[in-house]
């Protein structure tokens, strides 16, 4: 008889969080429970070393060693975990891409306080009409800077999490200050 | 907190018989971050690394390779080829995706969590909590225009369809209406053209604005992309010649009496011909209600062979 094959916890967690982020990302502004709390789970299910990463937290930081993925400028990393954002200045640099290649815009994690704060409406795909929502945390001027640097398909797409909880941006969300 | 010390023991996992879901732990997170990017650039072909998997590349092992990055034990797998469940291709996909998951499978469109398809979308709509697979042979629509897949990336980064449009108007030309049978051209999101792989054209209206999640996979040409749910697909046409599906609309199904609803021909031995389902689990449930057993049959995008708006 054959036995089944039966996931480590490792692979478990990696599993249903991606599950959690590629659902995000298919329904922005559509709120969604990842396994745990934080950013580690998401270096555990998509880090490795063919990466290159900024991360700006000092605490995340042994995680991101850990998996063996290279340490890099903001300009030149396709992983870029921000914590808490308190300073727009150096997100100009973020990467986005080309025309050619619109898989080298990055893929950002910024903590944020989801359900409160400033209320946006979002429309795109992955959106039936518009949902309106709260994001609480992020510094003034973040919304237009994003307009500004994403010229589709050129841009970088991002996760908001709070807690144990995500929230996916992509590039190709429209994103109004109401 | 500091770095742990590493050592031989921190770096390594504890001994397995094989990496669940067959692939390993690395080439899982590639396809999860190409996944990622394909949902977030609608229709745009992201290229991956493709691995290898116990199955000839062009027999599906681009969407193996997806779903074996999806699967987990309670996850529902139904396997498809050309809308059958009994083909030699979906039967052995089926079995080797049962037997490196442990997963459940069924042939019933409502009860799956996890679609692989090779080239038919079910006639039950799926859900918000569904995910579709579709193998893909050849990922670039512009191939038949552009042979040169350097000059063709250039084409879509520049959103330069120009002579796809001609492609089509030299068709209407030539013969009449678009010979484009399967793969139609289809332009996502109002940016990107795709192929949605080699579904019939009555298939393509139901990618448009979809309550499910899409994922297209070719293994042999490394490209993966994706059409999220609700999301724009509309088949390139002009605005004076419609899109036209098949003319199914009015065919029976011989064995199960279904009607309006993507047919096989079976050519009969007097010259004519006799249709079946091609949905072949739709068609086993017709089957079973007109025997009077109880089942579910789901709603339909098309109805009376009309696409349902």
């Amino acid at each position: 008889m054959r036995t089944a094959p039966t996931p480590s916890r490792e692979e478990t967690r990696a599993n249903a969080t991606f599950e959690a982020l590629i659902w995000s990302m298919s329904r922005p502004g559509r709120l969604r429970d990842l396994p745990e709390r934080g950013e580690a789970q998401i270096i555990e299910a998509l880090i490795d070393r063919e990466c290159h990463v900024f991360c700006a937290d000092p605490l995340l930081m042994p995680k991101v060693l850990e998996t063996g993925a290279r340490i890099a400028a903001l300009a030149g990393a396709d992983h870029v975990f921000l914590g808490m954002l308190t300073d727009l200045d150096g997100l100009k640099s973020l990467s986005t891409g080309s025309d050619l290649y619109p898989d080298g815009g990055a893929s950002v994690v910024i903590r944020a306080r989801l359900g409160e704060g400033s209320r946006l409406r979002l429309t795109g795909p992955g959106i039936e009409t518009e949902e309106c929502i709260h994001i609480g945390g992020v510094p003034e001027g973040f919304w237009s800077l994003r307009r500004d640097l994403i010229q589709y398909p050129m841009g970088f797409d991002v996760f908001f999490i709070d807690g144990a909880r995500v929230l996916g941006l992509p590039r190709s969300t429209k994103v109004e200050m109401l | 907190m500091s770095v742990t010390p590493q050592s031989l023991k921190t770096l390594s996992r504890a001994w397995e018989p094989m990496s669940y879901g067959f692939l390993d732990a690395s080439a899982k997170r590639e396809m999860r971050r190409k996944m990622i990017k394909a949902v977030a650039v609608p229709g745009c072909q992201m290229p991956y690394a493709s691995r290898e998997v116990p199955m000839a590349r062009g027999w599906g092992t681009g969407g193996l390779q997806v779903s074996l990055t999806l699967i987990r034990p309670n996850m529902r797998i139904k396997v498809i080829d050309q809308g059958a469940d009994d083909s030699v291709n979906a039967a052995s996909i089926r079995h080797f995706l049962a037997r490196v998951s442990g997963a459940p499978t069924t042939l019933d469109t409502l009860q799956a969590d996890l679609i692989q398809s090779r080239h038919r979308i079910p006639e039950e709509k799926l859900n918000e909590d569904q995910i579709l697979v579709l193998q893909v042979p050849n990922p670039e629509p512009l191939r038949p225009v552009q042979p040169n897949m350097s000059v063709a990336r250039q084409m879509h980064a520049d959103a330069d369809y120009g002579r796809m449009w001609l492609q089509l108007y030299e068709q209407i030309v030539r013969s009449g209406r678009v010979m484009q049978g399967a793969s139609y051209p289809s332009m996502v999101n109002g940016r990107h053209v795709m192929t949605p792989s080699p579904i019939p054209r009555w298939d393509v209206p139901k990618l448009n604005m979809a309550q499910h999640l899409t994922i297209l996979s070719a293994g042999r040409e490394k490209r993966i992309f994706a059409v999220p749910p609700y999301t724009r697909v509309e088949p390139l046409v002009f605005d004076d010649v419609p899109y036209k599906v098949e003319e199914h609309h009015d065919l029976t199904c011989s064995r199960s009496g279904a009607k309006g609803f993507f047919m096989n021909e079976i050519p009969q031995e007097d010259g004519s011909s006799a249709y079946e389902l091609s949905d072949s689990g739709f068609g086993v449930k017709h089957i079973q209600q007109g025997i009077g057993d109880a089942v579910t049959l789901g709603k339909t995008w098309y109805e009376n062979g009309e696409m349902v708006e």
